[in-house]
């Protein structure tokens, strides 16, 4: 369990961030990512010598800005347990990866997300959209809509 | 690491001494103490102040040190307090520093304000 973890387990908890000026926010984590940048809702702002607030309905708050967070203590449980249950779903080391897959998957394998337009355009699915299965390639056959 | 679930002071960048169960840590130096507090340190007056779980982001910790549990000796002279008397305290003393700062500013061209 990595601390970052932890944080993202904390969705939906209060929590207090106090940031490297002193100045804490105290509010519902919405969400945070990996430079611990976050997401806040229904916040009260304090100053540093806690004498002023403010309240606002929302902030985001850059990761490497912040101090130290202050979290309800039964997140560290609900990581513990979600990190178990992940463990006994997928035993580490058999998974598939991550490649692009799909040319073994025969004609019910999912249909690719291309990268260029003309996945969702009706007039251009002439190429594009019957090479489901082939990674990136059909995608980019289909933003030649030009032609259709 | 051999710290783990084991009780650590962490001391921040701000000079505040923390203290809890280590429960993890990553190659940032990102913190997670359990059952952390704080002790605040005034002249000879001491008080821990309960913060329950607590991340600290690496870049705001100076150092992790390792406490064997139970061995902790105080001084004989530091006296336990509670929370508002600590506070207290705090603020006397920021108020003295600030006013020594400020006529160290004004009157610092004499020299015998030390």
């Amino acid at each position: 369990m990595l601390p970052l973890s932890l944080l993202k387990t904390a969705q939906g908890h209060p929590m207090l961030v106090e940031l490297k000026n002193g100045e804490t926010y105290n509010g519902h984590l919405v969400n945070c990512d990996t430079w611990m940048n976050i997401h806040l809702r229904e916040v009260i702002c304090t100053s540093k010598d806690g004498d002023r607030f403010w309240r606002m309905p929302e902030c985001y708050i850059r990761g490497n800005t912040i101090k130290y967070l202050r979290v309800p203590d039964e997140v560290i449980d609900k990581v513990q347990e979600e990190s178990k249950s992940r463990t006994d779903r997928k035993p580490p080391g058999v998974g598939r990866g991550r490649g692009r897959g799909g040319s073994q998957d025969g004609p019910g394998g999912r249909p690719a997300k291309g990268i260029g337009r003309g996945f969702d355009e009706g007039g251009a699915r002439g190429q594009g959209g019957s090479r489901g299965g082939r990674g990136g390639l059909g995608g980019s056959r289909g933003a030649g809509r030009g032609r259709g | 690491m051999h710290f783990f679930a084991e009780e650590v002071i962490v001391l921040l960048i701000d000079d505040r001494k923390v203290y809890g169960c280590l429960r993890s840590l990553d190659h940032h130096g990102n913190i997670v103490l359990e059952g952390a507090r704080e002790r605040i340190i005034v002249g000879d007056l001491y008080c821990d102040v309960p913060l329950g779980l607590f991340v600290i982001r690496g870049e705001s910790s100076i150092l992790i040190g390792q406490l064997r549990f139970g061995m902790e000796d105080l001084p004989e002279d530091m006296m336990c307090v509670s929370e508002e008397e600590i506070k207290k305290a705090q603020k006397v003393e920021k108020e003295a520093k600030d006013l020594k700062s400020f006529m160290m500013k004004r009157m610092g061209f004499l020299d015998f304000l030390d």
